[in-house]
């Protein structure tokens, strides 16, 4: 069992996108400007910065939409948090920015952090590169901040930053599928999020600042912070007068805290109820092993009847397509991933339905497989 | 579009009955309750961070964290290789230079992001850190997400039987 087995989706596609911060770079100009609005709409990668404009609005975003619906609870804090009744959790997942913001997330550390590689050593913080396809530019000039649209709001922390750079030869046909990751040069800018383009960013210099490029760098962070504040202070109710990084901590902090609780109170759950440890498959793939425990109750014939029951009442739940099965060694391939992308595809929040269309996917599999085989295997 | 989401549930999912297997069949069965759930939360921080195969402090951090408490485990021991190696090679890499001065209140909430996040006392630089906290927080909402519908699935499985052995 491999356990660092790639996880199929190598972002990548970057190509080596270097973008040399040199002190000229930093000066601003009309020549600068010039080149920013004449650069061609594509992006090679965003670099390092330009993707960090992304973590704090989407942080945010995260904290707030995958919150309880019901409370700007962020804000509050996350104490109550802990293990909410799974209903309510579901019907939070089936908040549509919620999964969106889930997704973009995703997408954003699968791919873009994949491409870290080497990136980080050597490069300079503002050497921010705006982003992507011509399809986003559109969104660039779209209003502040509506809550419900985090695309508008990243491009929004887009458009107040605004940092120049030499970037054009950096424009990526910035995929939105995973891509391997391309180990090109030794530079390579991490690609930025599909669904946000982050334009330039300008920073002014300040009529007697100092120029030289650890302040200029300074200063753009900076700025770039304060903007995210800004977005923050749009999301948050009643959050004006909080300044600073401070709040976006706060809250990263308070979601860090609440989950890690969740998943303490979770394992504590799964092993209160499971005399075993590896319960996962005991329980969910053949309950059969859980019956035997108990002692008399045979569950095969039952288990066969129950997944026609479960299948009736759950035909809408099969349109979805199925994923194609890894490439991995997976003894349930085809088995598993219907199980559980079926499963985690129901934005219906309807928790039952999910119930019964993962035990029917599942009784169907402890059709197939015996426990025994299936422990062997692994 | 939930593609990435759900990939980023699935690949934890395999991974961690991976390591509930792994961890099963190498530690003696733990007798009380909070022995099986430090297993079970080892194996799952394992899992989450396999899945997030390794190019994140974060997930190397937490290996080598968990690896910890299981020594003696061959499988941490497998997974501790490679990570041990990445981390040393980055390291060094991570100390970049970040000259900004931090406002007190946010020095201190850096500080105690930093312990929340594995291996964020390594990351100088203030954004990277919000960097891997945003990935180390997706992947931890995958384990969250796994780990309740499954003590949902198991919960509903259970009744479930239990009602058809009680009729």
């Amino acid at each position: 069992m491999d356990l660092t087995g790639g996880f199929g989706a190598r972002s990548g596609g970057i190509r080596p996108c270097r973008e040399p911060i040199g002190l000229e770079s930093l000066h601003l100009g009309d020549e600068f400007r010039q080149l920013v609005t004449t650069l061609p709409p594509e992006n090679a990668g965003g670099s390092f910065t330009a993707l960090l404009e992304l973590p704090p609005t989407q942080a945010v975003e995260l904290l707030h939409f995958t919150d309880s619906s019901s409370s700007q609870a962020a804000v509050t804090g996350i104490g109550g948090e802990i293990a909410p009744p799974l209903h309510s959790f579901g019907g939070t997942l089936a908040f549509p920015s919620n999964s969106v913001l889930m997704e973009r997330a995703a997408r954003f550390s699968v791919i873009a952090t994949e491409q870290q590689n080497g990136n980080i050593s050597g490069e300079t913080p503002t050497s921010s590169v705006p982003s992507n396809s011509s399809a986003n530019l559109d969104r660039v000039k779209t209003e502040p901040a509506e809550t419900d649209s985090s695309q508008r709001l990243i491009s929004d922390s887009a458009i107040e930053n605004q940092i120049p750079c030499r970037s054009q030869n950096n424009r990526n046909g910035k995929r939105k599928d995973f891509e391997k990751k391309g180990k090109s040069s030794t530079k390579k800018n991490k690609s930025s999020e599909e669904n946000e383009k982050l334009p330039y960013v300008h920073v002014r210099a300040r009529r007697g600042q100092a120029t030289d490029s650890h302040s200029l760098a300074e200063r753009a962070r900076r700025e770039k912070i304060n903007a995210r504040m800004k977005l923050l202070q749009e999301l948050v109710p009643g959050c004006d007068k909080i300044q600073g990084t401070a709040l976006v901590l706060d809250e990263i902090i308070n979601h860090v805290q609440s989950l890690q609780r969740q998943v303490e109170m979770l394992s504590m759950r799964l092993a209160a109820v499971n005399p075993r440890i590896d319960f996962n498959l005991d329980t969910i793939l053949a309950s059969e092993n859980g019956s035997l425990m108990d002692g008399s109750f045979n569950g095969t014939p039952m288990q066969l009847a129950w997944p026609h029951q479960a299948i009736e009442t759950e035909q809408s739940f099969h349109h979805r397509q199925l994923p194609p099965p890894p490439t991995q060694q997976w003894p349930f391939d085809g088995l598993n991933q219907p199980v559980w992308g079926r499963e985690e595809d129901q934005a219906d929040g309807n928790d039952n339905s999910n119930l019964m269309a993962v035990s029917e996917n599942v009784m169907v599999a402890s059709a197939n497989l015996h426990p025994n085989q299936v422990k062997m295997e692994l | 579009m939930m593609n990435t989401y759900n990939m980023v549930k699935q690949e934890f999912i395999k991974k961690w009955i991976n390591t509930l297997h792994m961890l099963d069949s190498s530690i003696e069965h733990p007798l009380n309750v909070t022995e099986r759930k430090n297993a079970i939360r080892l194996s799952s921080d394992l899992a989450m961070a396999a899945a997030r195969n390794g190019s994140t402090v974060w997930s190397r951090a937490l290996i080598s964290r968990s690896g910890n408490k299981t020594a003696n485990k061959p499988m941490a021991r497998r997974i501790l290789k490679k990570a041990r190696n990445r981390m040393k090679n980055r390291c060094n890499i991570l100390r970049r230079n970040g000259n900004f001065t931090a406002k007190t209140g946010v020095r201190k909430r850096t500080d105690l992001l930093k312990s929340l996040v594995p291996g964020g006392e390594l990351i100088d630089d203030k954004d990277y850190l919000i960097r891997e906290t945003l990935d180390y927080i997706v992947y931890l909402r995958a384990q969250v997400d796994v780990m309740r519908t499954v003590a949902a699935v198991d919960l509903f499985t259970r009744n479930l039987t239990n009602d058809r052995r009680n009729k």
